[in-house]
């Protein structure tokens, strides 16, 4: 089996990635006995929760298509909401999938290796959810395509000047990729999967899907190859996509919007909150499919470190902006930032700080950092304070620069039921795949084993 | 059917004649329809039925419904189609008329606009009178007779009448008694007086719950004439309102208004403008532009009045009619502000004004007559004329009404108009004293409060239906026309007169021609009357001027015969005052622009409330929207509280005209019925109220929650003093960077550049310009949650910020609208480009391309954009789609809408400027805001014309554009306000104005 990763030998002082004592026949059987074994009433049970709670999601977003957004609690200032909230949120958590998989990859991490393939998954159902709300928070819902630049007889365009055209583009993009980044992937483990399969169905969808793999010498050659590439592709994706999502504020003039660090602050943010999500849902698969010897502390804790990073990157941005407020002598701009603080979201804005600077600081401490209750419990807190960024940054709506137009925005119960169908939706998809997929990379894996290493076959591949 | 050859029928019914086909024939809409528009139906059943019925129509296909439209054989002359025919009519409103200039399209009357040669419009119009187009298309206007509740005809009511006549006549009219509302009509009261011939012994009383009869009685009293008074303010340099909201809800505030305003309009530094002293208890529209105000109770005003005389007296003038009465001193108010006050009448020297506003009892009004005399005001600021045809709203004689009518001396009664089981003083008991009435006839718009109790009930026409006539307060004789054939059937005041006093149906048109006849004199009639009914109006009918001799008698009877005590009010006794308001005295509450149109002060819709101060809110310890009992003389009310700075201490305002039961769809339980507090004899204020917190809170929609400017430039003011020294306005605009752009900027200098000038030194902040804007551009009506949720669809709003002292504010007031920026922050926002730049420099909103992504309005900082939240067209009534203006597009859920400077109204005037091979002249172009506003503080053109008048005010050295430091380059600009304080005052009012505001 020839190797993915890099052909450096492992630095001694590091640990090895993957316990147990696991072979090639090892990790494939264990890997591949989650996709093959049979459903369990647990994971039906599951199932059938993740999907009732989609499906209002669905319900909700019926309703809204029948009575229109009034259903929702914007008003004139605040003309966004949750639902723009939602989509930033859901964009963001998608980011640690592909910083994991490509970036890390490029920079030879082998530990990502255990990880990568749910945390891209999770990217793509993230970016699925994220999808759903720019589609309905529209107006007129029935001529939402008019955002893409199709040839038409009245030769009207969209408008590129706008931002949220440009998120079109981003999103769309970071979307196409990624799912082909990912299915790229799982080819050589679909066809380990398809080479195990027992029923003719198996062995004809896997047959399909694994694209006449064979593992040959050639294959491999150029499947590097293309993988490198989508890598490479990917990259710039993780820091463009983000950045364009942050231009739909920073390109308006609203006071606390208008800010140029928006784009560096939002990748910081992304990258934060989805890695605090592969957490949450690493932590669970890790459990329940007694995966420990594949996500090992030492995984979850090079993760922490990153959260600890990106969440010190988000705080910095934090204080910057206030700071720029007032060094800019903007009256507008510092009431908007003292108003964010003091104001009327206040509350919220305080359980972003709690949540997102507070809260990291515990992974200072390598006892707490490699305490799987506390990480697990520190990453749904910065999920919820990212969450409640976001939702900060979209109230400066609330005020700005004519008082007399200030209002206060609460959301309606169909604003909470929407934001909760789309974690059905996400647990859903996300359920589905850890019930038919290998959640691990089985090639990569394999790839960091002590066994993959060139010296024991002498010489590189 | 004497027809030969085949008979089609059209259903089996109809072969068999069965008479469930004969009432289907009968009906006009098939059995259901008709009854969906009963009050049982909420918004919420209506919407489900509604979704029902779409669900089913839906399942019949979904092809558009075929309608057939056929045209006209033979074309009426006057009518184009697709272009406006315009009518002149006249809006009677109490003792007042208001002559109008109707649109009418295709038949249906769509706008209301002012008739510029009317003297009480002058070419603007208030809200009541823009709204009424809604009011006539109302679907809750009463469509049928009922007799006992039950539907019949006018037929029936005829020949009923005619029996019973009989033996009124018979009797001399013994226990006939007709109740009306004030009228100042030669033809009403032509037929008034044959009435009273007919029935010698009948009664007419009229009454109003909110009237000039305290004027009148005053200045009765003073002179022995019946006089009606018409102020020039114009000419005055200074005025003193007491308790006087003649900007707002006094009669003849158009008039004031624009008087006003021109007494105010400074172009340069070598301008003068009029000074404003306001003495009131509630904060008003006239109290909110003063350049002095005084907050005390309005049972205070009278002991004011009386001190400001003895004031005058001590500084000189003659008031040798007052030697029988004692004058008090001004210990018990503010002495410097009197005294300065008096210095200020006296010196402006015969054009000064003191005006007394019609909450004030008589004794006021005669004293202050007395005062204007002894000014040398009258003939100057002031005139008298006699009205005859105007008789008085006597709440005297309602009592005495009552009084019989409880006696069993009433068996006839007879409503000619008017609502007094709503609206009558709580403590006759009219409700109950109808009980020995044996016959009840209501004659109303509506089948309302009044109309359930009475046996017969006969629907009455909209005066836009109508044929009739009105005397403007200074004579003038206008004519009401009709622009429109009843639309249920109703039947006009002057038909319904003529039959209760003949017995004989004639139409309207006759009654009026018959009355004219006199009127016009001989000659040519038919002539005459035309140009009549062109001009809306008898040109030169202004009765003449009278010099009023002051009865020195009456004076001192009427002033000698109340006493003037000490302010006595504390917290646990208070002050109640009764106020007019956005539905006046409760006759609009059906009316939905008028619901929506938030108080100029309060800005609060759908609601009325009760105002305390600040400092007497933290007392009672209440926050906004407490519920609070609010409990006087044995009876209590509970409604919501709410805290309006400038309210007098220990006072708490309410507004009358809300809380109907029997309003229809809008009105019915919208607000609390503060009439349930209201007595004979403390109509307008009294003291004795307490004030007790229940404690839950109720929801009020309120469009603006934040009261302070933070000190930010968006209304800049200065003193007129500070102007005429330097050129400079406050807040100051604030240091910005250099505004250049990114890109080369297009030129906008070729062509029309259409650009609005906005004086705050005129506007009061009436919301005249909104409902205009409303009806001109098809704005919907959202209803109460939905401006609770804020999203109101005006396209111009009021703004109102406060600043100073909490429990006497200064208030500014700025209409705020699209400000078609030429750089506009929306339209660089918008993916699918549906807002775009046109190239006569207006920021366009295009509907069908607008997906409703809402990111246009979060990137417009004066946030004038409005969106459809819900598809709120569809609730509109069939009939009320009537009202809507053909050339402007009724938005679909789902758009963004805003003001596009009326480009309807543009595009109408440059295809008629084309067709004649010429320019668009100056002034031909008027937005719906410009040409209601009663101030004329709205001027609209060619901003590349440097000869057009809106060219001239952007070169005024007042004008400035709000947040212009952003760069957006507003196509509207405003002129900054001015105060106008007295220098004496200033110093001691240390003044507060340093705009540190909030």
């Amino acid at each position: 089996m020839s190797t993915v990763e890099n052909k450096e030998q492992m630095p001694p002082a590091e640990p090895p990635l993957i316990l147990g004592n696991q072979t090639f026949g090892t990790v494939t059987d264990r890997i591949s006995k989650l996709a093959e074994r049979k459903t369990t009433l647990t994971w039906l049970a599951a199932l059938s929760l993740a999907a009732s709670v989609a499906l209002l999601l669905l319900g909700s977003i019926g309703y809204l298509f029948y009575e229109g957004i009034g259903i929702w609690g914007l008003n004139v200032p605040v003309a966004w909401g949750w639902a723009i909230v939602n989509f930033v949120f859901w964009v963001g958590i998608g980011h640690a999938g592909t910083l994991i998989s490509a970036i890390l990859f490029l920079f030879r991490q082998k530990w990502r290796t255990s990880i990568n393939r749910f945390a891209e998954a999770m990217t793509l159902f993230a970016v699925i959810c994220a999808l759903v709300f720019p589609g309905i928070h529209v107006g007129r819902i029935w001529v939402v395509y008019w955002m893409f630049p199709l040839p038409n007889q009245m030769d009207m365009w969209p408008n590129f000047r706008s931002p949220l055209l440009w998120d079109v583009f981003a999103v769309s993009i970071y979307f196409t990729c990624s799912l082909v980044f990912w299915y790229t992937g799982l080819i050589p483990d679909l066809a380990t999967l398809r080479d195990r399969a027992t029923t003719k169905i198996r062995k004809i969808v896997l047959g399909i899907f694994s694209l006449g793999w064979r593992g040959g010498n050639r294959q491999w050659k150029h499947y590097e190859l293309a993988y490198l590439i989508l890598a490479g592709v990917s990259t710039p994706l993780v820091l463009s996509v983000h950045s364009v999502v942050s231009t739909d504020f920073a390109v308006s003039v609203v006071p606390g919007w208008h800010t140029t660090i928006f784009p560096p602050y939002f990748v910081a943010g992304a990258i934060f909150s989805g890695f605090a999500m592969v957490m949450t849902l690493g932590i669970i698969t890790r459990k329940v499919f007694h995966l420990e010897d594949f996500i090992t502390n030492q995984h979850l804790e090079k993760m922490n470190k990153i959260m600890l990073l990106t969440g010190m990157m988000v705080g910095y941005s934090y204080a910057c902006e206030f700071f720029i407020a007032w060094y800019s002598g903007n009256a507008y701009e510092q009431f908007a930032f003292i108003n964010r603080a003091f104001g009327p979201y206040a509350w919220a804005y305080w359980i972003m700080i709690s949540c997102n600077v507070l809260i990291p600081q515990m992974f200072w401490f390598r006892k707490l950092r490699t305490s799987i209750p506390v990480m697990f419990v520190a990453s749904i807190f910065i999920n919820i304070g990212m969450w409640f960024e976001r939702f900060v940054i979209v109230m400066s709506l609330a005020r700005d620069y004519l008082p007399s137009s200030w209002d206060y925005y609460s959301p309606t119960t169909w604003d909470v039921l929407t934001f909760i169908g789309s974690f059905g939706l996400f647990f859903t998809l996300f359920l589905l795949f850890l019930r038919f997929l290998p959640v691990v990379a089985m090639f990569e894996v394999k790839g960091v084993l002590p066994e993959a290493d060139p010296h024991h076959k002498g010489g590189s591949h | 059917m004497g027809r030969q050859g085949k008979e089609y029928w059209r259903s089996l019914n109809q072969l068999a004649d069965t008479d469930e086909f004969k009432e289907f024939l009968h009906r006009e809409f098939p059995k259901g329809t008709v009854e969906l528009a009963g009050n049982a139906w909420s918004r919420r059943s209506f919407l489900t039925t509604m979704g029902a019925s779409l669900a089913l129509a839906g399942l019949a296909g979904c092809r558009r419904p075929v309608e057939k439209i056929v045209p006209y054989v033979t074309r009426p002359e006057e009518i184009q189609p697709g272009l406006p025919n315009r009518y002149a009519t006249t809006m009677p409103l109490g003792g007042s008329a208001c002559g109008l200039v109707v649109t009418s399209r295709e038949g249906r009357p769509v706008k209301i606009e002012g008739n510029e040669l009317h003297p009480s419009s002058q070419g603007a119009a208030g809200t009541f009178m823009q709204a009424s187009i809604l009011g006539l298309y109302d679907p809750d206007r009463s469509q049928e007779v009922l007799k006992d509740g039950r539907s019949s005809d006018w037929d029936a009511f005829v020949a009923f009448w005619k029996k019973q006549q009989v033996w009124h006549i018979a009797d001399g009219g013994e226990g006939l008694a007709v109740l009306s509302e004030s009228f100042s009509s030669p033809s009403l009261s032509r037929l008034k007086t044959q009435f009273e011939k007919a029935y010698p012994r009948a009664k007419w009383v009229s009454y109003d719950p909110v009237s000039d009869g305290n004027i009148s009685l005053g200045i009765e009293a003073a002179t022995g004439r019946k006089l009606q008074p018409v102020y020039d303010y114009s000419k005055a340099k200074v005025v003193l309102s007491l308790d006087s909201d003649f900007l707002g809800f006094e009669s003849e505030s158009v008039k004031a208004t624009l008087g006003f305003a021109d007494g105010r309009r400074v172009l340069s530094q070598q301008d003068d403008m009029s000074r404003l002293y306001v003495v009131e208890t509630a904060l008003s529209i006239t109290g909110s532009t003063a350049d002095h105000r005084l907050a005390i109770e309005g049972g205070r005003i009278a002991a004011f009045a009386r001190a400001l005389a003895g004031e005058l007296s001590r500084q000189g003038v003659l008031l040798n009619v007052l030697d029988n009465v004692t004058l008090p001193d001004g210990s018990d108010f503010d002495g410097k502000w009197l005294e300065v006050a008096a210095a200020d009448l006296i010196a402006a020297g015969r054009q000064s004004l003191i005006v007394v506003g019609r909450r004030q009892p008589a004794e006021v009004h005669a004293l202050v007559l007395a005062l204007n005399e002894a000014l040398g005001n009258i003939g100057e600021t002031v005139s008298y004329n006699e009205n005859s045809d105007s008789p008085d709203s006597n709440r005297e004689t309602l009592a005495e009404l009552t009084a019989d009518m409880r006696e069993g001396r009433v068996s006839t009664l007879i409503y000619l108009g008017g609502n007094p089981v709503y609206n009558a003083p709580v403590d006759l008991e009219f409700a109950s004293s109808l009980r020995k009435v044996k016959t009840i006839i209501h004659f109303g718009l509506y089948a309302d409060e009044s109309a359930a109790g009475a046996n017969w009930h006969v629907p009455q026409a909209h005066f836009l239906e109508s044929w009739g006539d009105a005397r403007a307060v200074d004579g003038t004789t206008s004519v009401i026309q009709p622009l429109i054939e009843p639309l249920y059937g109703a039947h006009t005041d002057l038909e319904f007169a003529s039959l209760l006093t003949s017995g004989e149906t004639k139409s309207a048109h006759d009654a009026v021609k018959d009355t004219w006849k006199d009127i016009l004199g001989g000659g040519d009639f038919d002539k005459k009357w035309r140009r009549v009914l062109h001009d809306g109006l008898l040109t030169g009918s202004a009765a003449a001027n009278v010099i009023p001799r002051i009865d020195r008698r009456g004076l001192t009877g009427i002033i000698s015969a109340s006493t003037v005590e000490k302010s006595k009010v504390t917290v646990s006794n208070m002050e109640i005052g009764f106020y007019s308001s956005n539905v006046f005295d409760g006759r609009f509450a059906n009316n939905g622009w008028l619901q929506e149109l938030p108080d100029a002060v309060t800005k609060i819709a759908w609601d009325n409330v009760a105002l305390v101060s600040p400092a007497t809110a933290e007392e009672l310890k209440v926050e906004n929207g407490d519920m609070v009992t609010l409990n006087y003389e044995g009876r209590s009310l509970e409604m919501p509280v709410w805290i309006s700075p400038g309210q007098a201490k220990y006072t708490v305002a309410v507004a009358l005209g809300y809380g109907r039961t029997a309003a229809g769809r809008v009105g019915t339980n919208t607000g609390f019925d503060t009439y349930r507090l209201r007595t004979a004899g403390a109509p307008y204020f009294a003291s004795g109220l307490t004030v007790g917190n229940i404690g839950n809170n109720y929801t009020l929609a309120n469009t603006q929650d934040h009261g302070s400017m933070e000190g930010r430039p968006i209304v800049r003011e200065n003193t007129l003093a500070g102007y005429k020294d330097k050129v400079e306005f406050f807040p100051e605009e604030p240091h910005h960077p250099p505004l250049v752009a990114l890109w080369d900027e297009v030129k906008y200098d070729k062509g029309y550049q259409w650009g609005m000038s906005i004086d705050l030194n005129a506007c009061t902040g009436c919301g005249a310009c909104v409902i205009a804007c409303q009806s001109e551009n098809n704005i919907p009506i959202v209803g109460k949650e939905q401006v609770h949720n804020g999203r109101e669809m005006h396209w111009v709003r009021l703004d109102r910020y406060y600043a100073g002292d909490k429990e006497n504010p200064e208030v500014v007031m700025q209409p705020m609208t699209c400000q078609q920026c030429e750089n506009a922050p929306c339209e660089q926002v918008c993916p699918v480009a549906a807002t775009t730049h046109d190239d006569e420099g207006l920021n366009v909103m295009v509907y069908n391309r607008c997906i409703g992504t809402r990111y246009c309005s979060n990137n417009c900082p004066y946030k004038v954009r409005r969106f459809n939240f819900f598809n709120y067209t569809n609730d509109i009534p069939e009939v009320a789609k009537m009202a809507q203006n053909p050339e402007v597009t009724v938005r679909f859920r789902g758009v963004m809408e805003k003001c596009t400077y009326c480009i309807q109204r543009i595009n109408t005037a440059k295809i008629d400027s084309r067709s004649k091979g010429r320019e668009v002249a100056d002034g031909e172009i008027v937005t719906a805001c410009q040409q209601s506003c009663p101030a004329k503080a709205i001027v609209f053109g060619n901003i590349n014309d440097p000869e057009s008048e809106v060219s001239k005010l952007k070169e005024n050295n007042r004008k400035y554009h709000v947040l212009e430091e952003i760069n957006t380059r507003p196509r509207t600009s405003y002129m900054a306000r001015l105060r106008n304080p007295n220098p004496a005052l200033v110093s001691k009012e240390s003044h507060k104005s340093e705009h540190e505001n909030g």
